[in-house]
């Protein structure tokens, strides 16, 4: 067992590494990102992860649903860190799974993945309480400096399934579109609870996702939210871009954010930006969802969230995005355990090299780990202001 | 304008304990609050701003006044609890009813059970509702005696200037979120009919004018705020995640750890550690039952009760800042101390959370001419500016000087690289005449680590925090 792979596995039980093995972790990390552009290509397969905030057991239950590293090409759009209590763990797992299989893990740079944001939202403390000396912040500020600031997933389905003998641009229905896109809802376990097209969902055949989670805590405070999402056309035409810290906003144009912060824009820009770069979509993260995932503009862009009842309060579900390969097969990777703990979700059957069409895309949704597996901490230390 | 209620030295002696009450037999001049503070760097200005004074000494007058009395009789102690019955003054009570019906708006604005973010829309149904009522609430709700304050010629009225920090209080319709910057916007209001008289003329009775805004005033203002919360689920405004105290309140852990400190007897200072005989521990802020208990007389764990309300997890994980000052062993007193540092350092000095306090005539923004210069710190040091500091040197050499004390805690005392607070062994001694604590005091008492604190800022930009030095409340040692 290489000393990656001892890292990894104590990273896994959500323990952290000593200083020295974080510095070397980081140096090869950003001998690997040097090499990569500042917009990075993936091709398809490969599943679109929103949102972390240091919530590790929320990861560990996203990898279940998902599936495990190699076998699950990933793209994380960051904000690994900050405002949840394990920003250190995540952060530091999801970088040696980069250094361990580059070819299968992608990681962007969120808008919390900087020196300013860390100091103010957490994770700075968080290292200095975990370390005691900020050397271990300042390797990973080292690292977020280097990482990539979007991707372009190539080779993603456009298909809505060879085997229906359907083709994108023969479609006019949004009943028949909507078939393209599928919503699985999964147990702690992942396993599937409940499957279906988001049409259906969207014509009230099928409850919405946020009702479905019953444990969900959002019940307390809200009525359960219709099926999520607009109306009108989904089609993942060609190949797919995220673009950090800029919010959809319903109307049009371009206008200042609120915090002046980056831009609000419409769904004019979203379109002009899509047809001009070739884009059949853009996936995006850094704004809760109470769904996980939220498609505006006719489906031109798509919000993904990855930290369920994000800060333990807010009561939402989280998703992941599942972008399935076109129809060519050159970008197919066969997982290497089959569908263990995993669900087949229809995209293998029977066979490994047997494929099957999926879903274009299919959104994976969870809830957060059961709380009863963690640890309590054996030290009370007591914060500065007090001593 | 004179100014108001500054600690005129910081040694310890008499020092002024209330904020003063203007002369108001002459007009006054009314400012419409504006916005002043627009980046980063115009923070240092304002902690040294006759407003950032006035709320530091409103704070304290607050803060002693809920601390338990000795009594007349022997072995008898004096406290007040939330629960209590208490008569309350007349601009009490209709500060109160204002409250009420500034609750009452919320049957008027449903939820809506549409598709939403996060926040609710209908929050925002319910702000165009308090905006359009709020003059006619004011000139029915607020004291005679404000409302009669004459204004100078030139126009702007006394209900121009109250009403933002009044609405400003409720969080923020644009972006359906609350935090302590609104809370500190709703205290400022009750600043601003303080300074006009509002509550009373004359000067306290060892502070019971203070306990009734607390209890008569405050708590229900809370409470109008967490019902607002759940039912329009606000986001904690900047919310630090599980880094930061609470998600939306900071208030309700100054005074109601005041609650919980030994009695003092009238012009006693402020106890610096020690609790109330019949107080609960502290480790009682993670027990469930004890916290059921307590949130009906205490303002702390009627903060945290409402964290057990809203949140999932362990209390530790989801609260570790709670969690970690829960096992402070020197008692509320010490407790309380901390907050209020904390207070000055985490709020008041953070430009996330002071950006939007507006400063008019009342709290102003001009200078205090006695204000001890600000230091650069933690605070400011890491506050967005419109030309980001160099990131040349990111590679510096590490410095063990950002060691954290509680790191090394296993067992040990505090040993060297850990940041000794200097107040703590000074503040015992009140009266002390040792250098004045609002100079960083780390400066001369640890002068190894100023040394090498300058060694660390060669061009990092975000220091560690070292939460004494530069964080101290120059309106700390009053009393």
């Amino acid at each position: 067992m290489s000393d990656l792979d001892r890292a990894i596995a104590q990273l896994r039980a959500c323990r952290p590494i000593p200083e020295a093995q974080v510095r070397e972790l980081c140096h090869k990390a950003r001998e690997l990102l040097i090499e990569e552009g500042n917009v990075v290509t993936v091709t398809a397969p490969v599943t679109i992860c929103g949102d972390i905030h240091g919530q590790f057991h929320d990861l560990m239950e996203l990898f279940r649903v998902g599936g495990d590293v190699p076998d699950t090409n990933y793209l994380f759009m960051g904000d690994f860190v900050d405002r949840g209590f394990y920003s250190l763990e995540s952060f530091l797992l999801l970088l040696c799974l980069k250094v361990r299989y580059p070819d299968r893990m992608t990681l962007i740079r969120g808008n919390h993945e900087s020196r300013q944001i860390t100091t103010v939202y957490g994770f700075y403390d968080e290292c200095l309480r975990k370390y005691g000396s900020a050397n271990v912040w300042r390797y990973c500020c080292e690292v977020f400096d280097y990482l990539a600031l979007g991707a372009i997933v190539l080779g993603a389905s456009t298909s809505l399934g060879e085997s229906k003998g359907l083709r994108p641009e023969n479609l006019s229905s949004t009943q028949q579109d909507d078939e393209g896109i599928e919503i699985e809802l999964l147990n702690h376990t992942g396993g599937v609870i409940d499957r279906f097209p988001r049409g259906q969902a969207r014509n009230g055949a099928r409850s919405s996702p946020s009702t479905k989670s019953s444990s969900s805590p959002a019940a307390k405070t809200g009525p359960p939210d219709p099926a999520p999402g607009p109306q009108a056309r989904s089609t993942a035409r060609r190949s797919n871009v995220r673009s950090p810290l800029v919010r959809p906003r319903r109307d049009r144009r371009l206008g200042p954010l609120p915090a002046r912060a980056g831009f609000l824009f419409g769904a004019d820009i979203v379109k002009v930006f899509n047809h001009a770069n070739d884009l059949s979509m853009i996936a995006r993260a850094h704004q809760l969802v109470m769904e996980g995932f939220k498609e505006m503009f006719d489906n031109s862009i798509v919000t993904v969230w990855s930290a369920p009842n994000y800060c333990y309060r807010c009561g939402n579900i989280a998703a992941i995005l599942e972008l399935s390969e076109d129809s060519s097969g050159e970008s197919m990777l066969a997982r290497s355990n089959g569908d263990v703990n995993r669900s087949d979700g229809g995209v293998m059957k029977g066979n490994d090299k047997v494929l099957l069409a999926g879903p274009a895309r299919r959104y994976r949704v969870f809830q957060a780990a059961p709380q009863d597996s963690r640890g309590m901490p054996a030290k009370k230390p007591v914060a500065d202001y007090f001593l | 304008m004179k100014p108001q209620g500054r600690n005129n030295d910081f040694q310890g002696h008499a020092a002024v304990t209330s904020l003063s009450v203007l002369d108001t037999s002459q007009p006054h001049t009314f400012l419409k609050p504006a916005k002043r503070i627009n980046e980063g760097h115009d923070v240092p200005a304002f902690l040294t701003s006759r407003a950032y004074s006035d709320i530091g000494v409103f704070i304290m007058q607050l803060n002693i006044a809920m601390c338990p009395r000795k009594s007349s009789e022997p072995g008898g102690t004096r406290t007040w609890q939330l629960d209590g019955t208490d008569v309350l003054s007349e601009p009490v009570q209709k500060l109160r009813e204002l409250l009420q019906k500034i609750d009452s708006i919320i049957e008027e604005a449903p939820p809506d059970t549409g598709p939403r973010r996060f926040g609710n829309v209908s929050f925002r149904k319910w702000y165009e509702i308090l905006e359009s009522r709020v003059q006619a609430l004011l000139e029915t709700h607020l004291p005679r005696a404000v409302l009669d304050v004459s204004a100078s010629s030139d126009g702007t009225s006394v209900l121009e200037e109250l009403t933002p920090y009044l609405l400003g209080g409720f969080g923020s319709a644009q972006r359906l979120d609350y935090g302590t910057g609104h809370e500190l916007s709703f205290l400022a209001f009750l600043g601003c009919i303080w300074k006009l008289g509002g509550f009373s003329t004359e000067k306290s009775q060892d502070g019971e004018l203070e306990r009734s805004l607390v209890l008569g005033v405050i708590e229900p203002y809370l409470r109008v705020v967490r019902r607002l919360i759940l039912t329009y689920t606000l986001e904690p405004a900047g919310s630090h995640g599980v880094w930061g105290l609470d998600d939306h309140s900071f208030l309700p852990y100054i005074f109601g750890s005041s609650q919980y400190c030994p009695a003092i007897s009238e012009g006693d200072s402020m106890p610096v550690e020690g609790a109330l005989p019949d107080a609960p521990n502290p480790g009682d802020v993670a027990k469930k039952n004890v916290v059921e208990r307590e949130r009906k007389h205490n303002m702390y764990f009627s903060a945290v009760g409402f964290i057990n309300d809203v949140k999932t997890g362990p209390f530790w994980e989801h609260s570790p800042i709670l969690f970690d000052i829960s096992g402070v062993r020197s008692g509320w007193g010490k407790i309380n101390k901390g907050m209020i540092k904390m207070y000055n350092a985490e709020v008041l000095s953070k430009f996330p959370v002071v950006q939007h306090f507006p400063f008019g005539s009342l709290f102003s923004w001009e200078q205090d001419p006695k204000a001890p210069p600000v230091s650069a710190s933690v605070h400011t040091a890491s506050q967005p500016t419109s030309h980001p500091p160099s990131m040349n040197s990111t590679t510096s050499r590490p410095s063990q000087t950002t060691r954290a004390p509680w790191a090394d805690s296993k067992g040990k005392g505090s040993e060297e690289g850990s940041t000794p607070a200097p107040w703590a062994q000074k503040q015992s001694a009140p009266s002390q005449t040792g250098l004045p604590p609002t100079r960083a005091p780390w400066a001369t008492s640890a002068a190894g680590q100023l040394l090498a604190s300058g060694e660390r800022t060669g061009g990092m930009p975000p220091p560690p925090p070292a939460p004494d030095g530069p964080t101290k409340a120059p309106w700390l040692n009053q009393r």
